[in-house]
């Protein structure tokens, strides 16, 4: 192996720690989104080190399958960003900074 | 001691009905005959008529044979505890029952005509049921559980009876600082009687005269003594619990007569006479009894001398015979004490009566305006009012003599010559306090009123003004057959060293009264000013009750109401209910601080979340 | 003890009486109110003819437990249907009958929300007669608990002064109490390894050490002594009988705070004896505190029903000093003064409501003459003081007797307080007595009804058992005696 599976694992973790520390501190809904794709993406980082490590292909597999599911969830989370724009005029996670709706249409 | 017979079945059906029907009437009235003035007079008066008839009837037939009889049945069983109902029949209380039930069927005579029109006639009459119940009761008692419930029945009587007028105020303050003062004795009463129950193991009389107490420890006896003396020192107004007698004239005169001259405060001591042989082991308690009944007998007759209405006067008087008569018992002779309780009832009641008239007639108190409203005119009244202060002086052949003679005697017998020397005090007092009454009322000084219109006294008031002015003239002629009545020996009534001149110092000191309130009071050119009038800061503390009263006050002002009641309530308040006020607050803010977790932040969540499979994971693998 | 089953349940009869009432007033209109309170003066009326009826025919001469029912409730956990009365609540049963049945008379003048009142009243004491006859722990803490929710709902709707407040800490206080009796009697069904919550199974000697009885009789006395006014925790108890509308205050104060002593009876004195004995000293202290603590805070006070409120405190230290002694007078001192105790608290809290109605104000400072304008309400008033002050050939004075000596033979410094206080407690009452009722007539009030025919017929009937108890205390000693003599023949 040209790569040991531990630094891969370890970057791994570094990516999916720097992902949910984006989550949880920004305080901007399609930031929060971006966080979580990069957890996703820690994720299948650690899963292509794996298939590389026990030389089997369900890892890449897998890793194939979280870029689809992460294409799909994304389009549905900033789907759903823009309709709480829409509603409340901002992307504030925190409840108290949201106003009211200015047009009650959307 | 003689031993005891059990009682004949006429005897205990004379006892019984005679303290029953005073109850019945009582009832009924309460209950039915409110509207019927007449009639419950009618019920009441035939009630003690009976009783009466019942005393006398017991009274006779045992005449003879004065042998203690007993009954008794279960009232309250409970394990340890055992309360009897039973009636003790021996000299003292025949002798007693006859006294109560007489004077009470006399005063409600004298009612008919005193309390005539009177919105709460027939309430008077209920209560003045209740009280001869409560009182034949108390004098029949076999056991001192009995007695002391009818103690307390006999003290709620005199409540109710003092506060009859209830629409003054002055009245119902009256009614009401007698019953707790008396309350303040019967505590000591009942923590004595406690006493003794633990050490004797029983409170039935005979008992506790005989075998049972003689085994207690000598100084539980004596704090039994000295307790259950609390209890007469309270019903008996002695000192230092006497100021509630002289209130105690808020009640109606009839009232007075009754209950605080004759048979409500002789109670007292009644107890003691009944407890003599008991009390008579404990010489220390004796000393004790000796000395505040001579300190109660001085200072009210201090009190007497200075006061200015005639019913207080009287009042002031039945507390300084009492503490005498007390003198007398606790000097060792138990026929002195009892006999001169017998004759005191007598004209005491005579005093009050008569006093009642005039009252009655000139609507005021006030010996001066009495006089000035030429209150000499009633002659039937004052007639019997001299009779009877000539014979509370101790004058011959009065009643009061023979009975005040038995007790110097009995005095002069002890070791420390300082109480016959208070006694002789006493007599010199006791006769210029009430001579000086009688002169201010016969020998006006000032301009007299207008006469009014004369109206004389009625039958009702003045048969019963009469019979007791007879039993004033000679009772004192029966010293001998009730000495041998009470004790079996008529040289008891002379107990005590044989001193010949011992009459004459008392006839003498009571004339040396007489004479000096003639000589201030009563002589044409005398300006009706007495000797202790004349030194002003002496006669302010003879007519401030020696401060008594307003100790009282101040003690209850400051320790009881504002002193620990106020501890109390404020303890309420501030420490318990403010220490869980600030609990509860503290909860609310502590769960303030606690819902800040539930911020409603996702973030949060998923940190926790986080967290939560990180030490997880952590957990699984290390 | 010997246990007689009943041929005719009439203890079920008692409470099917009330959740028939109960169901009965449901159903009716709300507009019907003279209805309401006919079916339930004849209801109550029904429960206190059955109560007088056990009283007579419980047999004294086998004591014991009588009238017993057993139905297995929830068999794998040993709950059952248990019924029975034995010395100890007869009394009460007798007790909350005539109370019941004169609180029902004394409300019969109310307006508002007719229905729902009544139907909360018979729900509480569906509650306190299941407490009084249950030998089922379980049932007994159910029943406590259906006793205590409609105090709130009475309380805080038809109650006068800071009625959500008095409510709110009445029921706070004892579910506390509750919230320490439930664990308590838990433990023990759980250590016994019995599988029971019988009474009579777990009452067995031997089934419980001494270190787990005197855990347990702590935990119970305090968690039933709040519902009984012990000090400190009584705080909430002259706060509700102030707050509480009459009928209310008179079960409350009658009926309900005897729950909390008898609770204290008959699950700590019956199952932990031995922690009895240990913790008795301080039930001696704490009660003494109360007496004498009662009667000082009631000098203060100026509010007509506080001074009851505060009196009832005093009063219910005299039932924990009789329970403190171990011994069988100061149990039957105990539960006689329960019952007294009761009886006069109804009448007083009768006669005060009574006021109250015609004048609007239970302020002392306010109130006077009226034996002058209603001579025959202050008359109740002034019976009810005098029983309270402890005057004899009224109930109250031989509970208050026999308590105080056998404490005094037990505890002499605590029995010589107690005896003690009996001279402020006149003070304070007479006191009050001579404010409300006596003085010269007041103007305000001088055009006030007196007591009607109908509605003296309650007063009446308290002030009767008052004198009859008065006059004959074997009546009930006697019956109390079955009871307690076994009990403590039976200790260890």
């Amino acid at each position: 192996m040209i790569v040991p599976y531990s630094h891969i694992l370890a970057l791994a973790g570094i990516v999916f720690l720097l992902g949910m520390i984006c989550t949880v501190t920004r305080r901007n809904l399609i930031l929060m989104l971006l966080g979580l794709e990069i957890m996703l993406n820690a994720a299948a980082i650690a899963l292509v080190g794996a298939s590389l490590r026990w030389m089997a292909m369900d890892g890449q597999a897998m890793a194939l399958f979280i870029v689809v599911v992460a294409a799909g969830e994304v389009s549905l989370g900033l789907a759903l960003i823009v309709c709480v724009h829409r509603s409340t005029g901002s992307v504030d996670p925190a409840l108290e900074n949201r106003s009211a709706p200015e047009n009650p249409s959307a | 001691m003689t031993t005891i017979a059990l009682m004949t079945d006429a005897n205990l059906a004379a006892a019984a009905v005679s303290c029953a029907v005073p109850l019945l009437a009582f009832g009924l009235v309460m209950v039915a005959t409110r509207r019927h003035p007449r009639l419950s007079a009618g019920i009441s008066i035939a009630a003690v008529s009976l009783s009466l008839l019942g005393a006398v009837f017991l009274l006779a037939s045992n005449w003879h044979a004065p042998a203690p009889q007993v009954w008794s049945a279960a009232w309250l069983v409970s394990d340890a505890v055992q309360i009897p109902l039973g009636v003790l029949l021996d000299p003292v209380s025949l002798l007693m029952m006859t006294v109560v039930a007489a004077i009470c069927l006399l005063v409600q005579i004298y009612s008919l005509g005193y309390m005539a029109g009177d919105p709460g006639f027939s309430r008077y009459y209920a209560f003045m049921s209740l009280f001869a119940w409560a009182m034949l009761s108390l004098t029949l008692s076999s056991s001192l559980f009995q007695l002391y419930v009818f103690w307390e029945l006999v003290g709620l009587a005199s409540y109710l009876l003092i506060g009859f007028w209830f629409e003054k105020f002055s009245a119902s303050q009256a009614g009401k600082k007698a019953f707790v003062m008396t309350r303040l004795g019967d505590v000591a009463f009942m923590l004595g009687l406690f006493v003794l129950l633990v050490g004797a193991g029983t409170l039935d009389v005979t008992a506790v005269n005989g075998k049972a107490a003689a085994q207690m420890d000598p100084a539980a006896l004596t704090l039994a003594a000295l307790l259950i003396f609390g209890g007469i020192v309270g019903k008996s107004a002695q000192f230092p619990l006497l100021t509630w007698l002289p209130d105690a004239m808020e009640g109606p005169t009839p009232v007075s007569a009754l209950l605080h001259s004759a048979t409500m405060v002789a109670a007292g001591v009644f107890l003691f006479a009944r407890l003599f042989p008991f009390f008579s082991q404990s010489p220390a308690a004796m000393s004790v009894f000796l000395a505040i009944g001579t300190v109660s007998m001085l200072l009210s007759s201090t009190m007497a001398m200075v006061s200015r209405d005639i019913k207080q006067v009287w009042a002031y008087s039945t507390v300084s015979q009492l503490g005498f008569m007390i003198m007398g018992l606790a000097a060792g002779s138990y026929f002195a004490g009892v006999f001169h309780l017998t004759t005191h009832a007598g004209f005491k009641a005579l005093l009050f009566l008569c006093s009642g008239v005039v009252i009655h007639a000139l609507g005021t108190n006030d010996m001066f305006e009495i006089a000035r409203k030429n209150g000499r005119r009633l002659k039937l009244a004052m007639v019997c009012m001299t009779l009877a202060a000539a014979a509370l002086s101790g004058i011959p052949p009065l009643s009061g003599f023979f009975s005040k003679e038995s007790i110097l005697v009995a005095l002069a017998g002890l070791d420390n010559p300082i109480w016959f020397a208070a006694g002789l005090l006493g007599v010199f007092l006791t006769a210029y306090y009430a001579f000086r009454l009688i002169f201010i009322i016969l020998f006006p000084r000032s301009e007299l009123a207008e006469p009014e219109a004369e109206h004389g006294i009625g039958t009702a008031m003045g048969s019963a003004l009469v019979i007791l002015a007879a039993a004033t003239l000679g009772l004192g002629f029966a010293e001998a057959p009730l000495a041998r009545f009470l004790s079996g020996d008529p040289a008891a009534a002379h107990a005590g060293p044989h001193l010949p001149w011992l009459p004459y110092a008392g006839i003498g000191l009571a004339a040396g009264g007489l004479l000096l309130a003639w000589f201030e009071f009563g002589r044409p050119a005398a300006d009706q000013k007495g000797f202790v009038e004349r030194v002003p800061a002496l006669e302010a503390l003879f007519a401030n009750r020696w401060y008594i009263d307003a100790f009282y006050a101040r003690m209850v002002s400051r320790l009881v109401d504002r002193g620990v009641a106020w501890l109390c309530a404020k303890t309420d308040q501030r420490v318990i209910d403010a220490g869980l006020d600030a609990a509860s607050r503290n909860l609310i803010r502590s769960s303030g601080v606690l819902s800040t977790l539930q911020s409603g932040m996702i973030q949060h969540r998923l940190l926790v979340l986080f967290a939560v499979v990180v030490m997880l994971g952590l957990y699984f693998i290390a | 003890m010997p246990t007689v089953y009943a041929d005719i349940p009439i203890l079920s009869g008692i409470l099917l009486v009330c959740l028939a009432g109960l169901f009965l007033i449901l159903a009716t209109p709300a507009e019907k109110a003279a209805r309401i309170k006919k079916i339930s003066a004849v209801s109550s009326g029904l429960t206190l003819a059955a109560a007088v009826y056990l009283f007579f025919a419980y047999d004294r001469g086998i004591g014991g437990m009588q009238f017993a029912e057993k139905i297995p409730w929830i068999p794998s956990l040993g709950i059952s249907y248990f019924n029975a009365v034995d010395g100890f609540s007869l009394p009460m049963l007798l007790l909350t009958g005539i109370v019941f049945f004169t609180g029902v008379l004394t409300m019969w003048e109310l307006t508002e929300r007719v229905k729902e009142f009544f139907a909360l009243v018979f729900l509480l004491v569906l509650g306190v007669y299941g407490l009084f006859m249950s030998l089922d722990l379980f049932f007994i803490f159910v029943w406590y608990d259906v006793s205590l929710f409609p105090m709130y709902l009475l309380i805080a709707v038809w109650g006068s002064t800071r009625k959500e407040y008095g409510a709110m800490k009445l029921t706070l206080y004892l579910l506390a109490g509750s919230a320490l009796i439930l664990p308590a009697l838990l433990y023990l069904v759980f250590v016994s390894g019995l599988n029971t919550f019988d009474l009579l199974q777990l009452m067995a000697p031997g089934t419980f050490t001494p270190a787990q009885q005197r855990f347990a009789f702590l935990l119970f006395y305090i968690g039933f002594g709040i519902l009984a006014g012990v000090w400190p925790l009584h705080t909430w108890s002259p706060v509700g009988h102030v707050a509480a509308p009459t009928a209310v205050s008179m079960i409350h104060a009658g009926v309900l705070m005897k729950i909390g002593a008898f609770g204290v009876l008959r699950v700590g004195i019956f199952l932990c004896p031995e922690g009895w004995r240990h913790w008795a000293e301080l039930m001696a202290l704490l009660a003494t505190v109360g007496i004498v603590y009662g009667v000082f805070a009631g000098l203060r006070q100026t509010d007509l029903k506080y001074v009851i409120g505060y009196s009832s405190v005093s009063h219910m230290g005299i039932v924990g000093l009789g329970l403190s002694t171990v011994t069988v007078d100061g149990l039957n001192g105990a539960v006689y003064q329960m019952f007294a105790h009761g009886i006069m608290t109804a009448l007083f809290f009768s006669a005060v409501g009574y006021i109250y109605d015609k004048t609007h104000t239970k302020a002392i400072a306010e109130l006077g003459g009226l034996s002058r304008t209603m001579p025959r309400a202050s008359a109740y008033f002034i019976v009810a003081a005098l029983t309270g002050v402890g005057v004899p050939c009224l109930a109250s004075f031989w509970g208050e007797l026999v308590v105080f000596i056998s404490s005094f033979k037990v505890y002499p410094l605590y029995g010589t307080l107690a005896v003690a206080a009996l001279a402020v407690g006149a003070l304070f009452i007479l006191r009050v007595v001579q404010k409300t009722c006596y003085g010269p007539e007041n103007e305000k009030w001088a055009n006030l009804p007196d007591v009607s025919p109908g509605l003296a017929v309650p007063r009446m009937i308290l002030v009767s058992v008052i004198v009859l108890f008065g006059l004959f205390p074997s009546l009930l000693f006697d019956l109390i005696r079955t009871a307690s003599m076994p009990l403590m023949a039976g200790l260890p």
